[in-house]
Order: structure tokens, then C-alpha cells, then sequence
């Protein structure tokens, strides 16, 4: 998404973007790490969790606590999280500390301090996360949405599996972090105010010399069930459905998120109105594309109370068929315009920015310009997002719901 | 490179607006200076269903119009109700601008009919539904009551479904119609926009808007200091909410309270992060300052397990004991300052960010602050300035609730 792209490959591979915001003082970077939770060995569903923590419980020649305190008094915003392909570890911050923050992150990514009496409390925080997914109903209803969606393990949940966890070892996850922290297949982007000269020179020392590693392609398998109900006695029945699109890469792929903006992109959509407006039965509904490099899924959740959850799967199901039936031109226009006007608004924050170039790079093998994007949306019409629904008719549903109440999917 | 404008109408209505050429977009959003404090127990939750209300439409115009006529600008728009404001905010290309601040100013005199409150009424039940399965959400409210015990603060912001249910349309219209007056309510732009096309199309439309008396009680609150927790069956961690008093958005010394939240309970590098949640005894453990209008509260929230409840609720007490002893070193102090002055900077570099400085230093203190004057005020502050603050406000004596699954006896 950028206007104005910096690239720079180093000799072992790993990728260095960057796009310049001149109206900032800040600057964000991250790391993207191909160490995600479908990049994980079999039975260690979680891994990803303790390695995002326990990587920072000291590096370099610094203690769990110095290290600690020298990322704060940067004042930096941290941020980690654990995708589907990557970890991604970064921070935002005022742009004079960047060079000293890259150095702390270059020894946290090459010298992780990894003592054993920490990886027992990374991963006990990370079988808390586990446990504390049954106090979010919410959250628990799209992770095993999408744990059921994608053909294992491109679903595999992100947060972790609690047997997999207690059984996880300090020797193992050394291994995951030896074998996975590739630097051939790391991307690393910035955004922001930066100088990328002097970046450059500093990430060509601190990164160059590691060598690739081996390729590991990862086997997709099959898809699980087609509806799933984990009981709780709680106040709402939460409902995930999702259903098969095409990828980030495809040539259709405007065609589906204008059709997705269609079903949910503003308020005047059609799932806000039909369920929400017109029937009252949910206060929070709404569907988002969710993409992948080798599967993609248009995700919506809904909440609502036991007696209205069939009418309202009944009626989210049907919106998602009658789409096919026909879209006004006034329709596809706001639908357009709702998801140009959002990409411009957050091109404004460095964060996303730089999120945004990681991902595009890594899904597509290049950054698209802002431009770019704004046109291939322009380009969209009634007849090719119609022509697209028609070619690629929605077969199946993948439901989940959490709550007191089963439903029936027909 | 910034503007400060400002405009008063006669009956009371402030616009304020900060121009900033250089930014790709505009937000704008109306400050209406009411909420969940200003309601009596009959109308409980009244402002919040208001704002939904809001969107339903005017004498004009239907929900679904409404709602097709901020798509068709590409805003992305919303409103949030509190213990004291609702605030209705939009973010938007500049060629939009004048078209959004129109429709919101057309908003604020809403229809109200009957038909789409009944309907209303339904989403608002659902809303409730849905925070009882975030405890975390739930702890925090119910604390938030036992703390302010009677006070009107403590009053729940999306009422209880018994008091959304006895709630009529007429006394929607009534509360309405004494909260809603232009001098009750700020109208404020950030970004890159025509401050004069604005406030021409807000003396157009809001000029015949009537002023009228909006009180509010400003009782002061020390808090209950109650101890209360409660049992839910089909929960698995323990969530711990603690309340104690603290320095109003209107004091000077906020700013030594938001360092003091940093140093206590920031989610990372803070006292309650190397004392409970590096040791891994509680999965996330935090504390705020919350201002509020001539009040304030500290608020910490802690998720834990049942087994380590009391280890964590000791060891919670030493960090406020060590506190008191005048423990918190310039390092410290200067890490806390560090991180919340890069947290205003990247957060006002947004207009939708600016937007909500903007507006609320108007609502509160009736002044225009530039990041520079917040960036100026937190840097002044000295060790002496937290440490009188912990003395005279005492965080360790607080009011706790907390919720998790029976516990085994």
C-alpha cells in the first residue's frame, strides 16, 4: 500500500521495506517471522505463544529485567502476535530511539537469552491465554471458526492448545526457534520518519551473516467438521460462519471485497440491516474477508440471545445466498467508496502502514501502491462483482457457535 | 503548522476546530456533555440507548437513510456513551467534511418515534446479553458501582435489562430535551479541512437551537472501599476489579496520575507486569487513571487463576505498601514519561486522535491545549509531584470485586 517504496534484499534474503510518512514524527517497524501456528510441528499447538514471550525474557548480553527496562525507556510501543504463517514482533515509537530499538530487537531475534526457569513461565502464561479463551466466548467462536474453515493446519489456532502446551518442553521450542527464525524468509518493514540508508547498513550488520536455512513446505490436509457447538451457560449463543473466497493473489480478488462490502462493509449494508435494523436480533453482527496465501474465507459473527440464534444463522445464511440475486448500482458504490476511503484513513498511521507492506509482500510477492489498489476498486463493477458471485456460487457454510443453545445448519 | 479556531454561537454552542493542511483526512464529531451520571434510577440507561436512538433518524430522513447517507461518503463513523459524555465521531476524506458535519448536525434533533425505539429496544437487550459473557467487562462496571456506592458515577452506563424494559419513548424525549441544548455540547473538526465552510453550514442549521439549563451534581467521592466478590458458574479465571479515588480531568496534577498508572499498572515494564505477570501468577494485570468530570479513579484490572488469588491479592497490597515509601526512582519515573509521551504523539498524529483531545480538553476544561502544552506539562512533572499524590490519595486502600467460577470449600 505504499506511495513511496523503499526496498532493499540482504545477500541471505531477508526483505527490508519501507515507506516514508512525512507528516509523522513516529516510526513503526516489525519483523515478520516465519514461525507462525501452521509453521508449527505437529502436537505443538502454542509454540508460537511462549516463543513470542520467551524470546523476550532477556537477549544479548542483557537479563530478563535489563532487557525489560532498555525496550522502556525507549518509550516503545510493543507489539507481538502470532499469525497463521508468521510471528510478527514490532514497535512503534518517536523516530530518534529507532536505531537503538532495531539493535535491541536484532539481539532478541539472533541471541535470545532462552534460560529454562523463563520457559516455564512463558508458557504458563501461555496456557492461561488457553484457558482464559472460555471467559471470551467471542474470541473463542472465530479461533475455532477458523480451526474448522481452513484445511488443517492453516487454521490451526493462534493462541494455543492446552494438552499440546503442558506437554511443550524448553528443548523442543529451542528447536522450533533454531529451525524457524529463517532470515531467508523473514520480511521486515518500516514506516514512518526513517533514514533508510543508515538502516540499511545496520540491518546488512546485524542480519547478513546468518545463513539460510532450509526449505519446509508445509502439507495441507483435510477440513474438519461442518458444524460445531461448544456448550456454555452463558447469556448469548455466539455464532461464527464462514465460507469458501478466493485469495489475496487471485484476479477476482476486488470482485470479493467489494461483494463482502456489500454484505457488511458500512452500516447500510446488508447484514446490519436486515439483522440488526430491520429484526433487532443481534446488537453485534458483521463479516470480514479473511485471507490466507493458499485459502481465503469471508468470516461473520453474530451475537444473540438462545431464542433468536436460528432465526438469526437463518437469516445471515440467506443474505449471503440473495447476494447472487442482484446489487443496485447505488449499493456498489458505497461499497466501493466505503473501502477506498478506509484504506486512505489508515494509511495515515505508521503501525498500519507498516503491517500493511509486510503483508502484501508476503501474500503476493510485491507491495501494492495506493493507487493501485484505489483503481483495481474503481474498476469493479455490478456486472464483475455479480459475474464473480456466480462463477464462484457459496457452497458450503463452516459453523460454530459457543452458548446454551445448539442450532440447526441446514 | 496547526490552527486553533473557534466560534460561539449565541445560545451556547461552541465549535472548535484544528486545521492541519498537511493531513490526508478530517474527523469531526459532536461532544454532548451527558451520560450514565446525569440519569436517575427510573431512566437507567437512557443516554446510551439515546445514542443509538440518534441514529434512527429525523423528521426527514429514516434509519436505513441515515445510515446510506454516511456510506455513500466513505466516513467511517460511530458514538460512545460513558458515565459522563456521548460523543458522536466520524473520520473522513476532506472532500466529505461538510458533508458529514451536515448530517451530524442533523442528527442531534432526532425523531424519536415510537416504532423504531420499540425495535431499539431489542439491540439494546442484546448489547446487555453480550457484556455479561465478558467478565471482563462485567467486573469492572460492578466494581465501578460498589466503588461509587450511591454516587451518581457509579450509575451503569447501559442500565439493567429491567430498566431498559420499563423505559418509555416519552421519557426518552423528555431526557432528550433537557440534555441535548447546544450549550451542552461542543461541535469539534481536526485535520485537513475549511473551518469557514464549517461553521457557516453550524450557523445555518444550529442557530435556532434553543439554550436551556443542563445541570450536573459534581458531589465529590472518596469511595466505598467495599470487598465484594460474586460466583458464576460457568466461568474459569478469576477477574479482579480495584477502584480508589483519584485527581479530576479538570486538576492539574492529572498528568502525574497518568504517570502514576504507567508506573503501576502499565501492560508492560509497570510494577504489577514485573510482580505478578513476568512471574506468570496473573495473566494480565493493569491500572489506569481515569479523570472524570470533578473526579477521578485509579482502576486496575487482574485475571488470574483461582489457585493464585491470594498470592496475587498479597502481593498487590506490597506494591501499593512500597508505593507509599517513597520508592519510585528518577529511572522509573523516566521510563513511565517516555512511554506516554510517545503514546500522545502517535496517537495525536491521527485526526480521529486529535479529534478526541480536542474535544474533551473543550468539554472539560473549556481550553485549547496543543500536543506541545501536554508534551511540556508531562515532562515538568517531578518525583515529588507522584509521591504527594500517592500520600494524599492513598491507591492501596481501594474497593475490590471480583468474579470467577465457585470457588471449593
Amino acid at each position: 500500500m505504499a506511495e513511496k517504496l523503499d526496498i532493499h534484499i540482504l545477500k541471505n534474503g531477508m526483505v527490508i521495506l519501507g515507506e516514508p510518512m512525512e507528516a509523522v514524527a513516529s516510526v513503526a517497524f516489525g519483523f515478520m517471522l516465519p514461525a507462525g501456528a501452521a509453521a508449527l510441528p505437529q502436537g505443538c499447538c502454542g509454540a508460537g505463544s511462549v516463543i513470542v514471550d520467551w524470546i523476550f525474557r532477556g537477549a544479548g548480553n542483557k537479563n530478563n529485567r535489563q532487557l525489560g527496562d532498555a525496550l522502556d525507556s525507549l518509550g516503545l510501543h510493543r507489539a507481538g502476535s502470532v499469525g497463521s504463517s508468521y510471528i510478527a514482533i514490532g514497535a512503534a515509537l518517536e523516530a530518534g530511539n529507532l536505531t537503538e530499538a532495531i539493535k535491541l530487537y536484532g539481539d532478541i531475534i539472533l541471541e535470545p537469552g532462552l534460560a529454562d526457569d523463563q520457559f516455564e513461565l512463558a508458557r504458563q502464561l501461555a496456557a492461561d491465554a488457553v484457558l482464559a479463551l472460555d471467559d471470551d466466548p467471542r474470541q473463542k467462536v472465530m479461533l475455532k471458526l477458523r480451526e474448522q474453515f481452513y484445511p488443517n493446519p492453516l487454521g490451526r489456532s493462534t493462541v494455543g492448545n492446552i494438552d499440546e502446551l503442558k506437554s511443550l518442553t524448553a528443548g523442543k521450542t529451542k528447536e522450533i526457534i533454531n529451525s524457524n527464525f529463517d532470515l531467508s524468509k523473514t520480511i521486515f518493514a518500516v514506516a514512518g520518519k526513517y533514514d533508510f540508508d543508515s538502516l540499511c547498513r545496520q540491518m546488512e550488520k546485524l542480519f547478513e551473516a546468518e545463513q539460510a536455512g532450509e526449505s519446509k513446505p508445509i502439507t495441507i490436509g483435510s477440513k474438519a467438521g461442518k458444524y460445531t457447538h461448544i456448550g456454555n451457560d452463558g447469556a448469548q449463543v455466539h455464532i461464527g460462519v464462514m465460507t469458501e473466497t478466493v485469495t489475496p493473489a487471485d484476479e477476482d480478488y476486488y470482485n470479493a471485497r467489494v461483494a463482502v462490502s456489500v454484505l457488511s462493509g458500512g452500516m447500510s449494508a446488508r447484514l446490519f440491516t436486515e439483522v440488526r435494523e430491520k429484526r433487532g436480533l443481534c446488537y453485534a453482527i458483521g463479516a470480514r474477508y479473511h485471507g490466507l496465501k493458499d485459502a481465503a474465507g469471508i468470516a461473520c459473527y453474530a451475537g444473540t440471545t438462545p431464542d433468536k440464534a436460528q432465526e438469526t444463522l437463518d437469516v445471515v445464511i440467506a443474505e449471503f445466498n440473495r447476494l447472487t440475486d442482484g446489487i443496485g448500482e447505488e449499493e456498489i458504490q458505497r461499497a466501493k467508496i466505503g473501502l477506498k476511503s478506509s484504506l486512505i484513513l489508515h494509511s495515515e498511521s505508521s503501525s498500519s502502514r507498516a503491517g500493511g507492506l509486510g503483508s502484501d509482500y508476503y501474500l503476493l510477492g510485491k507491495v501494492r501502491s495506493l493507487d493501485e489498489i484505489k483503481k483495481k476498486i474503481e474498476e469493479t463493477t455490478v456486472e464483475s462483482v455479480l459475474e464473480f458471485l456466480r462463477n464462484n456460487k457459496f457452497k458450503d457454510f463452516t459453523v460454530v457457535t459457543v452458548g446454551p443453545k445448539e442450532v440447526k445448519v441446514k | 503548522m496547526m490552527e486553533f479556531k473557534k466560534e460561539l454561537l449565541s445560545n451556547g454552542l461552541c465549535i472548535i476546530g484544528e486545521v492541519n493542511k498537511a493531513a490526508k483526512s478530517a474527523a469531526v464529531g459532536f461532544f454532548v456533555k451527558t451520560g450514565s451520571r446525569d440519569e436517575t434510577e427510573q431512566i437507567n440507561g437512557v443516554s446510551h440507548f439515546l445514542e443509538h436512538m440518534l441514529f434512527k433518524g429525523t423528521e426527514k430522513r429514516s434509519a436505513i437513510e441515515v445510515n446510506e447517507a454516511f456510506d455513500r461518503t466513505g466516513a467511517d463513523f460511530n458514538a460512545f456513551t460513558n458515565e459522563e459524555n456521548t460523543v458522536f465521531y466520524s473520520a473522513v476524506l476532506p472532500e466529505y467534511l461538510v458533508e458529514v458535519t451536515g448530517l451530524w448536525i442533523e442528527l442531534m434533533r432526532p425523531a424519536l418515534r415510537d416504532e423504531d425505539f420499540n425495535i431499539e429496544k431489542n439491540v439494546i437487550k442484546e448489547e446487555i446479553a453480550m457484556y455479561k459473557d465478558l467478565p471482563s467487562f462485567d467486573v469492572m462496571e460492578r466494581c465501578k458501582t460498589l466503588h461509587f456506592d450511591g454516587h451518581p458515577c457509579g450509575n451503569s452506563v447501559l442500565g439493567t435489562e429491567q430498566s431498559v424494559e420499563n423505559l418509555t419513548a416519552e421519557q426518552m424525549r423528555a431526557y432528550f430535551a433537557g440534555r441535548y441544548a447546544p450549550n451542552n455540547m461542543v461541535l469539534a473538526c481536526a485535520g485537513n479541512f475549511d473551518w469557514q465552510r464549517l461553521c457557516d453550514i453550524a450557523r445555518q442549521q444550529c442557530a435556532k437551537w434553543q439554550a436551556q439549563d443542563a445541570p450536573r451534581q459534581l458531589q465529590p467521592c472518596q469511595g466505598s472501599k467495599k470487598k465484594k466478590r460474586i460466583d458464576k458458574a460457568n466461568l474459569s479465571r478469576e477477574h479482579i476489579c480495584l477502584f480508589s479515588p483519584a485527581v479530576s480531568a479538570q486538576d492539574p496534577r492529572r498528568f502525574a496520575a497518568s504517570l502514576l498508572g504507567f508506573i503501576v499498572g502499565d501492560d508492560v515494564g509497570s510494577r504489577f507486569f514485573w510482580e505478578l505477570v513476568d512471574k506468570a501468577l496473573a495473566e494480565t494485570a493493569t491500572m489506569q487513571f481515569g479523570p472524570m468530570d470533578g473526579t477521578g479513579v485509579f482502576c486496575s484490572y487482574i485475571r488470574c487463576s483461582s489457585e493464585n488469588v491470594s498470592k496475587v491479592l498479597d502481593i498487590v497490597k506490597d506494591v501499593f505498601q512500597n508505593l507509599s515509601d517513597n520508592s519510585i526512582s528518577d529511572e522509573e519515573l523516566t521510563k513511565a514519561k517516555n512511554k506516554l509521551l510517545s503514546a500522545l504523539v502517535i496517537k495525536n498524529e491521527l485526526p480521529m486522535g486529535r479529534l478526541v483531545d480536542l474535544g474533551f480538553n473543550w468539554t472539560y476544561l473549556q481550553q485549547y491545549r496543543t500536543v506541545t502544552d501536554d508534551i511540556d506539562a508531562i515532562k515538568a512533572i517531578t518525583i515529588n509531584d507522584v509521591h504527594s499524590l500517592i500520600e494524599q490519595f492513598r491507591p492501596g486502600q481501594f474497593t475490590q470485586l471480583s468474579i470467577g467460577p465457585a470457588q471449593s470449600r
